[in-house]
């Protein structure tokens, strides 16, 4: 609530009264309602800000003293942690010239804002950004990336205001196109929603996100965000599609789902809670048409789920994301699949019977779902998991392997995509990462 | 001793207006609900409602369901406008969890 109205604009703080989590649950006892009465009434009548009507916070310098170097980086490393701006993992305190070199990946000015991170609503500038960057222990070259994230995160569709609050603990998922994400080390392979110590961009961007959610957005565990269990939190999740391996007339996703020309730039934001693996492969005597149709059964499968929080996205957004590994999608495609049938497949087959949906008490949730799109949807049985296939994205990344698919379901409103811009001197930074870390991706042994 | 600066990372705040002005008593004053519905709200604004119309004289207390209710409408503008438009000195905002 704090964060709610600072993000309004108004002083960080607001007159409240609050209760422990048992009076909100059904059947609770809601005589303290009663018994503190007195405090509905002065926070109507005598209560007061204590912030003035300014600006509050930041833009300073932080300064601590250490008998040696390393005795300064932990009082640095220990003072972030108290100021609740750490998240449990070494951080390289962001020194002038720390991020003065990330801002050399910047394609704008440093003061320039992205918006204002909710649900805190502090300004997002550029610097901010390198700021949080040089923390995660980012280079340069992925400032771009994470700006493009940040801009796409900051975007009013995406309705992060709520998703950084809520209970059910989403994630943002950046889906990084073109050629951009090989030049940086951003892995679409084996391991790629993990750590990769040979293509390290993602954990460092995602990481640098999380910061900014945390310090500018004010999402702190039970206080600014209410995610039961945060899971992904540490990096969220950023990876490359592998492009490279799509199969013959297949799109890359920036192109699908955002109308981008192959080879731009891109990322695609998309807030997932949850990360689940879907033994695909077969065990004995399969025909190849036998294997590739019982892994489809096993995506559908995993799908047909009374999902709540992906109602927001319902009409617009996603259901979820299937990553697909090169070398299935590969199969698939010389049986004929293309993503539009791989799509309807899905779409078709995880519909949920109208039973299903009622023992779980679903319906209840789509009656007072405020778009009457969903709502709408109530009519069919069996019940489609989101309103089209087309919402369904489709990504094919991970290491080329045939036994596994993963489904990132969704709590995600929309999915947004944003051109990557990097700056003029963009060559320069990468010809630097290689003389740093070693030559590019594909042969990169650091 | 060795020192190290390092930026604050947590953004500025930019405060832009004031919070309402509280009222000086809520005697003879109109009090409004916006309600998401959710988290026992059904239960603890009626109570609540009782308690201020039972404690400060000459007190209206619209009806817990007068302006639209529910996590999606609250927040818009047209519930704003609505707010503004039913005169009330003062409004609840619940319930949070």
């Amino acid at each position: 609530m704090k964060n709610a109205v600072s993000g309004l604009g108004l002083a960080p703080d607001a007159a409240m009264v609050t209760f422990p989590i048992d009076m909100f649950l059904p059947g609770s006892d809601i005589t303290p309602v009663r018994s503190r009465k007195r405090e509905f009434y002065e926070g109507l009548t005598r209560w007061q800000s204590r912030f003035a009507q300014s600006t509050a916070g930041a833009g300073t310098m932080l300064s601590v003293e250490g008998a040696s170097h390393e005795d300064a980086l932990n009082q640095a490393n220990n003072l972030l942690l108290t100021n609740l701006w750490g998240d449990g993992l070494p951080l390289w305190p962001a020194t002038r010239e720390r991020v003065d070199w990330i801002l050399r990946g910047a394609a704008l000015p440093r003061t320039h804002v992205i918006g204002k991170f909710p649900p805190r609503g502090g300004v997002t500038t550029v610097e901010i950004c390198a700021v949080a960057l040089a923390m995660a222990g980012g280079r340069p070259e992925y400032l771009p990336v994470l700006i493009a994230a940040v801009d796409a995160f900051l975007d009013a569709e995406s309705n992060s205001d709520q998703l950084q609050a809520t209970s059910g603990g989403p994630f943002p998922v950046v889906i990084v196109n073109g050629p951009i994400a090989r030049e940086i080390r951003l892995n679409s392979g084996f391991g790629c929603l993990g750590p990769d110590p040979q293509r390290p961009a993602g954990a460092s961007i995602g990481r640098a996100l999380r910061l900014l959610q945390q310090n500018v957005g004010g999402a702190l565990p039970g206080i600014g965000t209410m995610a039961i269990f945060g899971a992904m939190r540490y990096t969220n999740v950023v990876f490359a599609e592998d492009e490279a391996a799509l199969p013959q007339g297949w799109r890359p996703h920036a192109t699908e789902r955002h109308g981008y020309a192959p080879g731009t730039n891109s990322v695609s934001l998309v807030f997932a809670s949850g990360v689940t693996n879907v033994q695909r492969r077969g065990a004995k005597k399969e025909t190849p048409e036998e294997d590739v149709l019982n892994g489809m059964w096993r995506m559908a499968d995993y799908m047909r789920t009374p999902n709540i929080a992906a109602l927001q996205g319902y009409e617009k957004g996603t259901p979820g994301i299937m990553m697909i590994s090169p070398v299935v999608a590969k199969m698939m495609a010389e049986q004929g699949w293309t993503q539009a049938s791989i799509r309807e497949f899905l779409w078709e087959n995880s519909k949920i019977p109208l039973a299903q949906l009622q023992r779980a008490g679903a319906p209840a949730w789509l009656e007072i779902d405020s778009n009457p799109v969903t709502r709408a949807s109530i009519r069919f049985d069996p019940w489609p998991i989101a309103l089209k296939p087309e919402n369904i994205v489709l990504v094919v990344a991970g290491g080329d392997h045939p036994t596994h698919y993963h489904w990132l379901q969704a709590h995600s409103p929309r999915v947004i995509g944003r051109v990557v811009r990097v700056p003029e001197s963009f060559d320069r930074l990468l010809a630097d990462a290689d003389r740093d870390l070693g030559c590019g991706a594909d042969e990169c042994r650091i | 001793m060795v020192t190290l600066e390092f930026h604050d990372p947590s953004g500025k705040l930019e405060i832009t207006q004031p919070h309402a002005p509280r009222l000086a008593t809520l005697e003879g004053k109109r009090i409004g609900f916006v309600s998401n519905e959710q988290w026992q709200a059904y239960r603890m604004l009626p109570l609540l409602k009782e308690m201020l119309e039972a404690d400060f004289p000459g007190i209206e207390v619209l009806p817990v369901d007068t302006f639209p209710q529910g996590n999606a409408l609250i927040g818009n503008e047209e519930t704003a406008a609505l707010v503004k438009q039913s005169g009330v000195d003062a409004v609840i905002v619940a319930n949070a969890a």
